[in-house]
């Protein structure tokens, strides 16, 4: 007779007498996020692309800028260089799903952690948790450098200037919605290239071209559309004036990226790996 | 111990799994066998929760896969399908893994040792040979220590060292107690490794069953008699009701055993310079038993020309 070996799924690993927990999964998720060298490099084009921007921009900007012929305030270009972040901000977000789909990792997930809730908890909250970190230090980076040129021409910002200090946090909070954005496209879509572009086409080609929109409605299309609605609490003073105020576009679009996200999960859960 | 029940998979209107019944006892290796397309590969997705069952059910301990806290700990499963990043290290896919179910980092050291990456765990898996990937998925599968393992064609891409340490890691793991179900296209090999056999043809449960009594069941044995004289030789055993083959000058004789057709042939006062007990092997079996279920059969060439003709 065969000595049975027992089914306690904790008797075989010696030291170990515990459940794992949503602790656990998360670990798990980050180790993946980093273990990966694009996230290092998407990352860093991050912070080069947001901070090295505003910078040059506000560098040969700032004389411009004071002359008097200037017909833009200088707080719309503290975090110029962030309209480029978002570029990384977009990668990052459809790489942690659709690299799994494209490598065929999405089956070592889920046979590690069978809940899928847990699994799209995780990564969503690795994601934020790192484009609100690079977001805000990419932003006061780029302030930093930015504001000493323009300190040099006598039109330097205080950061408790108004909008200014939000827009640092906001720059956080802005990338980490978009990437939520981005994953649940990625979710939808699950071919990397087709996800990416769907998502750059939506925040630079339909946002932008939306503003030549016709009329009442046209206008209200353009200022909902999730890149033009939350990109507004990025920056102290908008270059376009129609956008919605700050926070009122980004509540418009936690509430997009919420609900695209709620459809992909919905649609992850009953999907087969 | 792995009990499926009635389980069934559809594929729009293609029937993966067609209402498979059968139980992988822990003790023995369990071979699961079947031609290309035959539902195998689907049957081990939906014993680890990759895929749904369109009916029916599959449990691991009593339970779904699913609903185990610590999966990995319970079933170790390699697929077929490799599901590895390949920009990250074995080590570092083997971090992720062991943190997500709780697994002491120590455990890591371990399996690549017991598989033998050791040495190249710091590589990037992209670079990996078949054989490479082979091994780490077998360290992922053992990871958890799991009382469950299943392995799907996991001697592929393996060299004869390493199929061979396959065979012996199945029979240990067994050996120790544990469920193993081994899925492969060898049947060389399988004959070696498994202990019971469930094989299944388009998705149908064929046999379940002991390997010595497939064999058995699905292709006898026969006696290689040669004589200078087959044509006599060939009327002598006709006569007592033995069937016989005649293929030139070689007879296959079945009904009785080697010793007993040689003391027949004796006193009949024939000479005989062939008697020989051919067994008939696993494949001989199979092939047998899946002929009439094989989704995706080459034709010989002959009669290829033969219908041209």
């Amino acid at each position: 007779m065969i000595d049975t070996v027992a089914l306690d799924p904790d008797r075989h690993v010696p030291g170990v007498r515990r459940h794992p927990r949503a602790a656990d999964t998360l670990h798990a998720e980050w180790l993946k996020f980093w273990s990966v060298r694009s996230t290092g490099w998407s990352t860093a084009m991050l912070f080069v692309l947001g901070a090295g921007l505003t910078t040059l921009v506000c560098a040969t900007s700032a004389a411009w800028l004071a002359s008097g012929e200037a017909d833009e305030s200088p707080a719309s270009f503290i975090t110029w260089g962030l309209f480029f972040a978002q570029i990384t901000a977009l990668a990052l977000g459809t790489l942690i799903v659709t690299s799994e789909y494209g490598t065929g990792m999405i089956r070592a997930t889920l046979s590690a952690t069978p809940r899928r809730g847990a699994v799209l908890a995780a990564k969503a909250v690795v994601l934020t948790g790192t484009l609100f970190v690079a977001g805000v230090v990419t932003a006061f980076a780029g302030y930093l450098g930015g504001n000493w040129f323009l300190d040099r021409e006598g039109i330097g910002i205080a950061l408790t200037d108004d909008g200014v200090l939000r827009s640092m946090l906001g720059s956080g909070l802005y990338l980490a919605g978009l990437g939520l954005f981005a994953m649940a496209i990625g979710l939808l879509v699950r071919h990397t290239a087709a996800a990416l572009s769907i998502g750059l086409a939506l925040v630079f080609v339909v946002g932008n071209m939306a503003f030549l929109l016709p009329g009442t409605w046209g206008e209200w299309v353009a200022k909902l559309l999730p890149g033009n609605a939350g990109s507004g609490v990025a920056t102290p003073v908008p270059f376009n004036p129609e956008l919605l105020a700050p926070w009122t576009g980004f509540a418009v679009f936690t509430a997009e990226v919420a609900a695209l996200l709620l459809t992909g999960w919905l649609v992850f859960r009953h999907r087969d790996a | 111990m792995i009990v499926a029940r009635g389980l069934t998979k559809t594929f729009g209107a293609k029937v993966a799994v067609d209402d498979l019944s059968f139980t992988v006892e822990p003790g023995r290796v369990t071979g699961f066998l079947g031609p290309n397309g035959a539902g195998k590969s689907t049957t081990m997705r939906m014993v680890v929760g990759l895929d749904r069952p369109t009916a029916g059910s599959v449990t691991v301990n009593g339970h779904s896969y699913a609903s185990s806290p610590a999966p990995l700990r319970e079933v170790g499963a390699l697929l077929e399908a490799r599901a590895l990043h390949p920009g990250r290290t074995a080590r570092n896919h083997l971090r992720w893994l062991a943190a997500s179910n709780g697994i002491p980092r120590t455990r890591i050291d371990e399996v690549l040792d017991l598989v033998g990456l050791d040495a190249v765990a710091d590589q990037r898996v992209g670079r990996f040979s078949l054989g490479m990937g082979q091994r780490l998925g077998i360290a992922v599968a053992l990871l958890g220590e799991p009382p469950v393992v299943v392995l799907d064609e996991p001697v592929n891409g393996l060299d004869p060292e390493g199929i061979r340490w396959v065979r012996t890691l199945a029979r240990e793991l067994a050996g120790q107690g544990r469920t193993v179900l081994v899925s492969s296209h060898l049947m060389s090999e399988m004959a070696l490794t498994a202990d019971h056999l469930v094989v299944v043809g388009r998705g149908r449960m064929l046999a379940d069953c002991s390997m010595a009594q497939f064999i058995a069941d699905h292709a006898a044995s026969y006696v290689r008699v040669r004589s200078p004289r087959p044509g006599d030789v060939e009327a002598l055993l006709r006569g007592r009701g033995l069937d016989v083959d005649r293929h030139g000058d070689e007879l296959q004789v079945q009904g009785m055993d080697a010793a007993g057709i040689g003391d027949l042939v004796g006193r009949a006062g024939l000479h005989l310079h062939e008697l020989t007990l051919v067994r008939s092997s696993l494949e001989d079996a199979f092939m047998t038993l899946t002929a009439d279920s094989v989704e995706y059969a080459a034709h010989p060439a002959a009669q290829e020309a033969q219908a041209v003709r």
